[in-house]
């Protein structure tokens, strides 16, 4: 790594709240080619927010240098961390990694779907713990006369959680699980409404596809690509919007999620760090299953920033960052899915 | 083990072999030959108040244990590098601040930004900054002394202080006015500081416009700004930008445009420059008497210049490229600043030997073991061979 040493990536959120530089990018770069399991532990600390890459002058891949690193920890046995592992058991024996059962992943879906080559993927979190989220979005799809399907006791943990901790070998076991599924009900195109599938099954399944011999002709969108479109409304209260990391800064979709919002008659405030500078809601890359308490910090920091906008309402686009903010601001803060807004528009 | 055990008691110590590695850096570009003067920290301590701060100084002078102040390690003079096996006392979990009438009381490891941040939403802002704000802290700013973001109007760091809250030997004491020289620029080898208050302004909207001009032109610009820099064309190519010079003048009052404001909205993403390989920055300070001719010789030999305008002075910074010879033309710039009066930007571990006698008395009286930050005031083997090559440059 050519790093200089600036210290700018110390705006790290997880070193913000832990202030030991051996969790800064710069401190894990410096003691990266000698890790124990100390260290390894420290690697961990980390929400893969990819902010450390926005904001480091050299230009450095950081983002896939912390993926890389997590995947040698994971082969030198010195990860999985114990929690990381306890979910990927459970997502071997469950195909996710809530102990859902697999025939109840599609339990959400509210109206019959019909065969199409269209895919709404709804993901781990969307089947069982933010139902609302899938719900959301499966109806605005419909109502905004998108014609899609859903593959429900046939759709798989994405891996997504795996492979942000390194843990690859799950992450194909996944990938073919679902390849073959959407192959087999002729699926071209994929919806998806997190970051986190998103950002796996655009960027990550391509390289399995390529490493397993799979062909791989899917189209990937995230939802708010096509509220971007359609989306119409006269709500008119004031609404601040989240950035996911995921959606963000890896996949760069930052204005059609905004584009959605305006054009749900929505009056939008900024938060100060937004779009590439957002920070992290402290959820993601394994850091709220293993570090709980980092994670509500950051997100407590994120919150204060929202709040501060003069609205309590908080949109944004990612299970995960809904769930961390709904979870930890309470009643402080009403949280939203892009796709409950669209909804609110749909079924005033 | 007994070290640790002496020192647990303020809360979080490190003691990992491989990580206190981490603690040997700044931002400081050490070349290869020199990396063996550097020395692993015995121990990193955490301290939580001033109170902490003077027991474990106690500890330290009893055991005749070094002390190394360090704050977020992105100054570029080598100051919170250990030239001696120490014990560093990192300030980050001293980064409480209050803000009270027109003034912020902060503590020294609090983050610029952070402070900034909560005056804004008090309708106050800090008056100065340094461009590295987003992660740099109070102690180590004004431990290094410098310019910044808003020293056209309201001069270095040094003169936008009104009081600081020092630890020595002797114990805790507020520090005001001449005496503060001591603390300021001085990269924590007389004291430490774990207070500081600080002056803000109200925060008026900044207007911002980008003239493209001469540098000579841009110095008759300068009237009633709040902040000035100046990029010549290569600065701002290496950028990615435009190929012309460019002043960006902000003011407290006026106009802005486009431009300008986004350079501004930009002046807390610097060094972008560093994408297009490893460089050496030399920063000197110019009377403003002299700098256009200054201007004239480092435009000729360096790779890009920015310059950045206070209120008695004008800073300026070479874009170099890396290796040996570079650093032999970024003394040679140096030099030349010096012989028209003007001086290094400032001092640490690679120019420490300039003190003057009254700051060197100093040391000798409050510090006689040499236990605050060694080798950062008098010779060590960096500033030793600067000053040689600095000599021969000079002679050729
Ligand atoms: C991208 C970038 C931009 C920068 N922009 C500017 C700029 O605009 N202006 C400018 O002047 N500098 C600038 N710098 C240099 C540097 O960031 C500043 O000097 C900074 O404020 C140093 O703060 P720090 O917390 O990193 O201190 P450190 O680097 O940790 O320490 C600096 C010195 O202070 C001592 N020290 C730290 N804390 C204390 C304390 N509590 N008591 C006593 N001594 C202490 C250390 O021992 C060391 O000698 C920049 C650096 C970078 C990387
Ligand atoms: S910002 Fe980039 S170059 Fe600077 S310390 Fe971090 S990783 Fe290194």
């Amino acid at each position: 790594m050519d790093c200089i040493r600036c210290g700018l990536c110390n705006v790290c959120p997880v070193f913000r709240v832990e202030k030991l530089e051996s969790v800064s990018p710069r401190g894990k770069i410096i003691v990266s080619k000698s890790i124990d399991s100390r260290i390894a532990r420290d690697f961990f600390k980390c929400s893969v927010c990819g902010l450390c890459e926005v904001v480091c002058p050299v230009n450095l891949k950081l983002t896939e240098f912390w993926e890389k690193k997590r995947e040698e920890l994971f082969e030198k046995k010195l990860a999985p961390l114990p929690i990381h592992k306890k979910l990927r058991e459970m997502t071997f024996r469950d195909f996710n990694p809530y102990r859902g059962k697999q025939e109840k992943r599609a339990e959400w879906l509210e109206f019959p779907v019909g065969k199409s080559k269209t895919l709404y993927f709804a993901g781990c979190t969307a089947s069982y713990r933010l139902q609302n989220m899938a719900k959301a979005s499966a109806m605005a799809l419909k109502e905004l006369g998108i014609e899609f399907t859903v593959l429900g006791p046939e759709e798989y943990c994405c891996g997504s959680p795996f492979l942000r901790t390194g843990q690859k070998d799950i992450g194909r076991f996944l990938f073919e699980k679902n390849i073959r599924a959407w192959q087999k009900a002729g699926v071209e195109e994929i919806l998806t409404s997190c970051p986190g599938c998103y950002k796996t099954i655009s960027q990550d399944y391509p390289r399995f596809a390529r490493e397993l011999g799979y062909s791989f002709e899917f189209e990937v969108k995230h939802v708010s690509m096509i509220f971007s479109k359609l989306a119409k409304g006269k709500l008119g209260f004031k609404a601040t919007y989240h950035d996911p990391c995921h959606l963000g800064r890896h996949m760069g979709i930052y204005e059609e999620p905004r584009d959605a919002i305006r054009r749900c008659g929505i009056k939008l405030v900024e938060m100060e760090r937004n779009r590439e500078f957002a920070l992290c809601c402290g959820a993601g890359g394994g850091l709220r299953s293993q570090f709980k308490e980092i994670s509500i910090a950051i997100c407590e920091e994120r919150i204060r920033e929202a709040l501060s906008t003069g609205t309590d309402i908080l949109i944004t686009s990612c299970p995960f960052c809904e769930y961390n903010f709904t979870r930890t601001g309470k009643e402080r803060i009403k949280v939203f899915d892009l796709s409950e807004i669209v909804c609110m528009t749909l079924f005033p | 083990m007994l070290v640790k055990d002496s020192f647990s008691r303020f809360g979080t110590v490190e003691d990992h072999p491989e990580v206190l590695k981490i603690y040997c850096y700044d931002f400081t570009l050490i070349p290869r030959i020199f990396s063996r003067f550097i020395k692993r920290p015995i121990i990193v301590v955490q301290p939580r108040s001033a109170e902490d701060v003077a027991e474990i100084m106690r500890i330290c002078e009893r055991h005749e244990i070094p002390i190394v102040p360090r704050g977020a390690g992105t100054s570029a003079y080598g100051g919170a590098i250990p030239l001696k096996s120490c014990v560093v006392m990192d300030f980050k979990r001293m980064c409480n601040f209050e803000i009270r009438d027109g003034e912020l009381v902060a503590q020294s490891g609090a983050v610029w930004i952070e402070m900034e941040r909560e005056l804004n939403r008090n309708g106050e802002a800090l008056r100065v900054y340094p461009t590295s704000a987003n992660v740099s802290t109070v102690g180590g700013w004004i431990a290094q002394g410098g310019y910044g973001i808003g020293s056209l109007r309201y001069g270095s760091i040094a003169e936008n202080l009104k009081w600081l809250e020092i630890v020595d030997f002797e114990g805790i004491r507020i520090v005001k006015g001449e005496e503060m020289r001591y603390y300021v620029g001085t990269f924590g080898c007389l004291g430490i500081i774990t207070r500081a208050c600080i002056k803000t302004r109200k925060n008026e909207p900044i207007n911002c416009r980008a003239v493209h001009c001469s540098f000579e032109e841009a110095i008759s610009m300068l009237e009633g700004g709040y902040h000035a820099s100046f990029k010549n064309s290569k600065y701002l190519s290496l950028e990615g930008f435009g190929a012309k010079d460019v002043l960006l003048i902000c003011s407290e009052k006026g106009d802005g445009d486009e431009t300008g404001k986004m350079m501004w909205g930009r002046r807390l993403i610097p060094l972008r420059i560093a994408s297009k390989g490893k460089r050496i920055f030399p920063e000197v300070v110019l009377p403003h008497e002299n700098a256009v001719k200054f201007y004239e010789y480092a435009e000729r030999i360096s790779e890009g210049l920015e310059v950045v305008f206070a209120k008695d002075c004008v800073v300026f910074i070479a874009a170099l490229g890396n290796g040996y010879r570079n650093m032999l033309k970024a003394l040679k710039i140096v030099k030349i600043a010096e012989k028209l009066g003007g001086r290094v930007y400032a001092r640490g571990m690679l120019f420490s030997s300039g003190y003057g006698k009254d700051i060197s008395d100093y040391k000798k009286r409050i510090d006689p073991k040499n236990l605050l930050n060694p080798g950062k005031m008098g010779w060590n083997a960096f500033s030793m061979s600067i000053g040689l090559l600095g000599k021969l440059i000079w002679t050729a």
